[in-house]
């Protein structure tokens, strides 16, 4: 078995203030024993607004334990990239757009990888201007 | 303005034999599309019980589209238990036991809450913190 930590901290000064810190090993299922798969760390140049699938469903396994991590590595606030379980990946009305990576913003989520389409993860920026994507999968 | 940072490091010494994985990245959260820093935040904890349905984490914020950050824990020690998360009843995925979820929220639309539920059985101790650009407050009596 492998050993995957992920460490989040988020430090705010808005109101009384948030400082949280937390460390998980990435289990399997139901699980003391850590994830064991992942093809490794992904990036794409991406030069237009279409919706570009970056996770299949079958890259995971239903019923099993997998964690998605994405990260817009540009810097602008004002450009982003949807992230949605659905094809088209636009904003509002869509069943079901997850939110928005501006730049430098990141995503950790654990992902149910239902055996359907419904569980594709698409991406689509905001604009044709040159943006960069990074992703990872990590599974059983 | 108010500052917020969120940031995270994934290492593996042995994921990829040879290779050691670490990854580092760091994000001043902003509202929305702008680079002035959020300034609503919601946190707190909770004890969530197992129930044939599911209950309503963070309610449709009444500003579509915006930029808000959510971040969820699992405190339980059992590995058993785990927390089912879902947008407008769309799962995203399974939280186990001592894990946590970081995730950007444009809260599409007014159906676009999150939504958790305990599994399989028992009673769940969880954290959660929620970062906003904007919130409407419900009408009165609503």
């Amino acid at each position: 078995m492998a050993t995957i930590n992920a460490t989040i901290t988020i430090n705010s000064d808005i109101g009384m203030g948030a400082n949280i810190s937390k460390s998980m090993n990435m289990h399997k299922f139901q699980s003391a024993v850590g994830l064991e798969e992942t093809d490794g760390l992904s990036s794409k140049v991406f030069n237009a607004t279409t919706a570009v699938k970056i996770v299949d469903n079958a890259d995971g396994t239903a019923g099993k334990a997998s964690k998605v991590y994405v990260r817009n590595t540009g810097s602008s606030k004002d450009n982003f990239f949807y992230v949605a379980f659905n094809a088209s990946a636009a904003g509002a009305t869509t069943t079901e757009t997850i939110g928005k990576l501006y730049g430098g913003d990141w995503m950790l989520i654990p992902w149910a990888a239902t055996a359907a389409t419904t569980h594709d993860i698409f991406v689509a920026p905001n604009t044709a201007e040159e943006m960069n994507l990074e992703w990872m999968v990590f599974v059983e | 303005m108010a500052t917020t940072t969120a940031t995270v490091n994934i290492t593996s010494q042995d994921l990829t034999p040879g290779m050691p994985l670490n990854i580092n990245a760091s994000s001043t959260l902003m509202q929305t599309g702008t680079t002035t820093g959020l300034e609503l935040m919601d946190m707190g904890t909770g004890k969530l019980t197992e129930a044939s349905a599911d209950d309503q984490l963070f309610k449709s914020l009444g500003t579509a589209d915006s930029a808000n950050y959510v971040y969820i824990c699992n405190n339980s020690t059992n590995t058993d238990h785990y927390m089912t998360v879902t947008i407008n009843a769309t799962l995203i995925g399974n939280l186990g036991s001592g894990e946590w979820l970081f995730m950007p929220w444009n809260c599409s639309d007014g159906s676009a809450e999150i939504e958790i539920q305990a599994e399989p059985s028992g009673t769940i101790d969880y954290e959660y913190a929620i970062f906003k650009s904007a919130w409407t407050l419900p009408a009165a009596g609503s």
